[in-house]
């Protein structure tokens, strides 16, 4: 029954969650200065000349209705939640009318996964790794330097690092090609080897800057545990170091980790705009870009809804799975 | 323990050192034979490098004849580069495998309109003259309300089909009957009926008297949206605004041969039958091409991302020709390899040709002050022109003095020069019983003398400008006070209240007209504006611009041609198009400028001949331009100055300054028509 309370708040918590976040990214793109109506008419005459004013307001009603912007905002709102949220169709590009959203975002979507979930992970378990060895043996000198080496790299912006691997790796010793060239087209070890090639040093630079940030908060964690009255308790008992730091710092220490892992998890689906850009690597977070910069109503509040959902939605996995992990939950 | 951490550290040192020098090395022993100064030896030849790797070696040493600077590279996508002209395009496309322009996303800049498309008229920007490329001829009854066109003979598409009257009717027809394609609506507003006479002629009948079936029809500029499509292939399809088009049968001298299906790059083919292209045909009857003069097997069509990595693939020899960089970019590439260069090899570098004046641009809509030429006057005498060019590109580029005209070459010889004595006579009433000759013809001179820039007169009015206005702060003053401006501890009022205005320029693009503007700024507040400056995306500034919602704003406001006949890039200034502000006004650039002489000769002169009535066309227009100085509704500062990179370290013939057979232009329509010049440079 407690569960059951349990299970129907945080699913409740979720869907109001998306509600509200998707709400405001209804409405947000809709109060810009910009609007893709205005755009193509304005790419249309820069070619064919000017218009007389009655064929503008014929082809703006023509492109609001191609671009399903008709209607009052009210009507394109509920249209929007029925289609967009509840069938993730999110109508067409604007942009490159007539291709589906969905459709361009299916093509990009893999390759940011990918790209953060290798980096996201193996940053987390590397970062863990090294933080609890430095936490749970603060006053080595070992965990001193790795300490240091995190709290210098950590603050770096994650583009800077990609910029100076991009000029070291692919101007200066060329050998990773200066822009992604993913052969999609050959066959699947051709593929899998460019994917692979052009995803090494954005996963690089995303890496080091993820590492420093996990080493710097579970070192954090584990000194503060190793700390704990049960620790030394267990020292008192003759327990080796290595299953003192296992079982007792590791175990109490990993579950915020995870609570953020989730949330980072979720955070991947958004890509890491500056290393896509700067490496030319196909994913969701150049799509944002340059649907924000394009006024593509539909391609925004389709990247935007899918990694509000995926934050969303790992945050309540998190919620559910935590008493099972957590005894001090399960219990309380 | 410590021995043994040393020794970790040492071992993954050396194994990736191993690894640099494994991925690296050879692509340093594939150099030879190409470029070796200026830090290009190692760049050279590593195309082939890297993860084109394996595949590369077998083909290079089947294609490598020894004989070209690139023999043995192979490029990216397989292809030998010493046959693989490697172009940037300007921006990647989502719509990767979308090769029909009548459908929205289709990114016609991909190569697709410099390559494969035919359209009725093309353009030949260095002689400003328009010539048929679909069309043999073109004529028209006496009211100019029926043209019928001949259509070229010997042109094939792709499959081996002739191309005939069919496929222009069928275009036309299909965009006239079409409402989502985006010229359905312009066509539909002149053209009546399109129809067949017979296999090589089509007669259009016109909705009203239309004298520029050519230009509004053709290609004046950069391309324009009626492209000849295959009627055999298009009348075979439901709905030609859905249809992708992923193999095209095309009349341009390429195909395509391989494309990203992630949207960044199209591998382009020569056609085995080029000569029965659109290139193959034209070419020999426009520019008497020959047979041996054949183009670049492969172009190569790649999205290069942001600045710095263009620099860096340009450097490295991994793209031929780039769009546009800054001067200061372009010096940074050439000092670092001295096989690049631009349309001059030394200062000022810059082709200021492009066919697009940039200033700044007063929002007449406002009402007053705006709507006055004295304040308009009054700002562009507090300007200087001298060190608002030293701040735009360190002097290069050719000052533009008349409003809206874009001043380039051909325009300076047709219009600015012959109107000097007119110019030069011409006075600003200042109000205080005075008059003032603002023009000034010694801009030119005295940019030479501060850059050392040394050329006889004519290469420096070239370079720099037949002139401008004189930066002449009391005249303005006076101007100001005429107009209704009050300058009081320094700062100036207007009906008596402080005086301010925004200044705005587009953000994301147009460096020469951001640095004009930041520049301008500066000057107007040093003369005692309390004015601001802003930065808007270019999405922001189209609605901002039809809607009004500016005050003086930094773009080009004049699409210009290269034409004689100016009528159709200043149609926009019909006063009939002004609309309020706040709703979408096509008129004057939404700058809304009403001008009723202006109108009048617009009106008089759509319905004139630029063939049969050339004179009088030229004359009208020259009275237009005069009105453009009186009224001066926007400043241009230079015209459209455009540094643009070429490499040539294994290609070469390039347009350029001692050979300028066309204008830099890779992202227009007539790219097709440079590229039997090109040719691969012997190693």
């Amino acid at each position: 029954m407690k569960f059951k309370t349990f299970f129907l708040q945080r699913v409740l918590a979720w869907a109001l969650t998306i509600w509200i976040g998707v709400t405001f990214i209804f409405f947000i793109p809709r109060m810009f200065p910009s609007s893709p109506v205005e755009s193509m008419i304005a790419q249309m005459t820069s070619r064919m000349g000017n218009l007389q004013p009655e064929q503008v307001q014929a082809l703006q009603k023509q492109l609001s209705i191609q671009f399903g912007l008709e209607g009052s905002l009210w009507e394109q709102y509920v249209s929007f939640l029925w289609n967009g949220l509840l069938h993730f169709d999110f109508g067409p590009s604007l942009m490159s009318y007539p291709e589906p959203v969905g459709n361009i975002i299916g093509t990009y979507l893999p390759y940011t996964l990918f790209l953060s979930l290798f980096s996201t992970l193996v940053a987390w378990l590397l970062g863990n790794f090294i933080g609890l060895l430095a936490g749970f043996r603060k006053n080595a000198r070992s965990s001193k330097i790795l300490e240091g080496i995190a709290i210098c790299i950590y603050p770096i912006p994650y583009f800077l690092v990609a910029l100076v691997l991009q000029i070291l790796f692919c101007f200066v010793w060329r050998v990773f090609p200066l822009q992604a060239n993913i052969k999609l087209s050959a066959d699947f070890a051709t593929w899998f080897g460019s994917l692979v090639w052009a995803s090494i040093l954005p996963a690089i630079s995303l890496l080091l800057l993820g590492t420093g940030w996990w080493i710097i908060s579970m070192k954090s964690l584990a000194g503060t545990t190793a700390e704990e009255d049960f620790v030394m308790f267990a020292r008192y008992r003759g327990l080796s170091e290595a299953t003192i730091g296992r079982s007792y710092v590791l175990r109490n220490s990993i579950l915020t980790q995870i609570t953020a892992l989730a949330m980072s998890l979720g955070g991947v689906f958004g890509g890491s705009i500056m290393t896509e850009i700067i490496f030319g690597y196909p994913g969701v977070g150049t799509l944002i870009q340059n649907a924000i910069l394009q006024a593509d109503y539909n391609m925004i509040l389709g990247t935007i809804t899918i990694s509000i959902v995926a934050i969303s939605t790992a945050t309540l996995i998190v919620d559910l799975v935590y008493p099972f992990i957590d005894p001090r939950i399960r219990y309380s | 323990m410590k021995k043994r951490s040393i020794a970790l550290l040492l071992a993954v040192a050396l194994l990736f050192t191993m690894v640099l020098s494994a991925c690296g090395g050879e692509s340093n022993s594939s150099s030879q034979g190409s470029s070796s100064e200026a830090g290009t030896s190692s760049a050279a030849g590593n195309e082939s490098s890297s993860e084109a790797g394996g595949e590369s070696s077998a083909e290079s040493s089947e294609a490598g004849t020894g004989n070209k600077a690139a023999a043995g590279i192979t490029t990216e996508v397989g292809t030998p580069r010493e046959d693989t002209l490697i172009v940037e395009c300007q921006s990647s496309t989502d719509c990767a495998g979308q090769f029909n322009t009548y459908m929205t996303g289709t990114g016609t800049g991909f190569g697709i309109h410099q390559l494969m498309s035919a359209h009725l008229w093309e353009m030949q920007t260095a002689k400003g003259h328009q010539y048929g490329e679909v069309v043999e001829s073109a004529e028209s009854n006496d009211d100019f309300t029926e043209w019928t066109i001949k259509v070229r003979q010997g042109i094939k598409w792709s499959d081996g089909e002739d191309l005939n009257a069919d496929d222009v009717v069928f275009t036309f027809n299909m965009i006239k009957e079409n409402d989502n394609i985006g010229a359905n609506s312009y066509t539909n507003m002149y053209i009546d009926k399109v129809e067949k006479v017979d296999d090589y002629t089509v007669k259009f009948t016109m909705t009203e008297p239309f004298p520029r079936l050519d230009q509004c029809f053709g290609i004046t500029v950069w391309g324009c949206d009626w492209r000849i499509v295959p009627e055999h292939i298009y009348s075979t399809v439901g709905d030609v605004t859905q249809f992708k088009d992923e193999q095209p049968v095309v009349a341009g001298p390429y195909t395509v041969d391989q494309y990203d299906p992630l949207g960044s790059w199209i591998l382009y083919k020569l056609r085995d039958d080029w000569q029965q292209s659109t290139l193959g045909v034209v070419g020999a009857a426009e520019f008497g091409y020959t047979a041996d003069q054949v183009p670049p097997k492969y172009v190569w069509f790649r999205y290069l991302g942001d600045s710095t990595t263009k620099q860096m693939a340009m450097v490295n020899n991994e793209v031929d020709v780039l769009c546009e960089m800054t001067l200061e970019e372009l010096q940074a590439m050439t000092e670092m390899n001295d096989k690049i260069g631009a349309w001059m090899n030394e200062f000022p570098y810059a082709n200021a040709d492009d066919p697009g004046a940039k200033g700044i641009v007063f929002n007449c809509g406002l009402g007053a002050p705006y709507d006055n030429a004295d304040f308009r006057w009054g700002i562009c005498l507090a300007l200087d022109i001298d060190a608002l060019s030293e701040n735009i590109f360190s002097g290069a580029g050719r000052a533009a003095p008349i409003p809206l005209l874009n001043n380039t070459n051909v325009m300076q010889e047709l219009y600015t020069i012959p109107m000097t004595e007119w110019l030069e006579n011409f006075e600003l009433d200042l109000g205080d019983g005075t008059k003032f000759k603002p023009y000034d013809t010694g801009y030119a001179e005295r940019m030479a003398q501060k850059l050392g820039y040394e050329g006889t007169e004519e290469e420096k009015i070239n370079t720099f400008g037949a002139g401008w206005w004189k930066h002449d702060e009391e005249a303005a003053t006076k101007l100001l006070n005429k107009a209704g401006l009050e300058k009081v501890d320094g700062k100036w009022q207007y009906e008596g209240k402080p005086f301010t205005f925004e200044m705005s320029y587009i953000a994301d693009s147009e460096f020469q007209v951001g640095r004009g503007v930041q520049a301008a700024f500066n000057q107007l507040q040093a003369f005692g504006f309390d004015c601001t400056i802003t930065s808007k995306s270019s999405s922001t500034w189209s609605v901002d611009d039809t809607n009004g919602n500016y005050q003086i704003a930094g773009y080009w406001p004049s699409g210009g041609n290269y034409l004689k006949d100016i009528y159709r890039p200043f149609t926009g200034f019909d006063n009939t198009l002004i609309q309020p502000v706040g709703q979408n006004s096509q008129g004057g650039y939404g700058g809304r400028w009403n001008n009723q002489r202006v109108t009048d000769i617009l009106h008089e002169m759509a319905n004139l001949s630029p063939e049969k009535d050339e004179d009088k066309c030229y004359e009208l227009a020259t009275e237009m331009l005069q009105e453009f100085v009186k009224d001066m509704p926007v400043i241009n500062f230079l015209s459209g100055t455009k540094f643009v990179p070429t490499n040539s370290t294994y290609w070469q013939g390039y347009p350029c300054a001692d050979d300028p057979y066309d204008g830099p232009w890779w992202w227009w329509s007539c790219f097709k028509y440079m590229l039997p010049k090109f040719t691969a440079v012997e190693g």
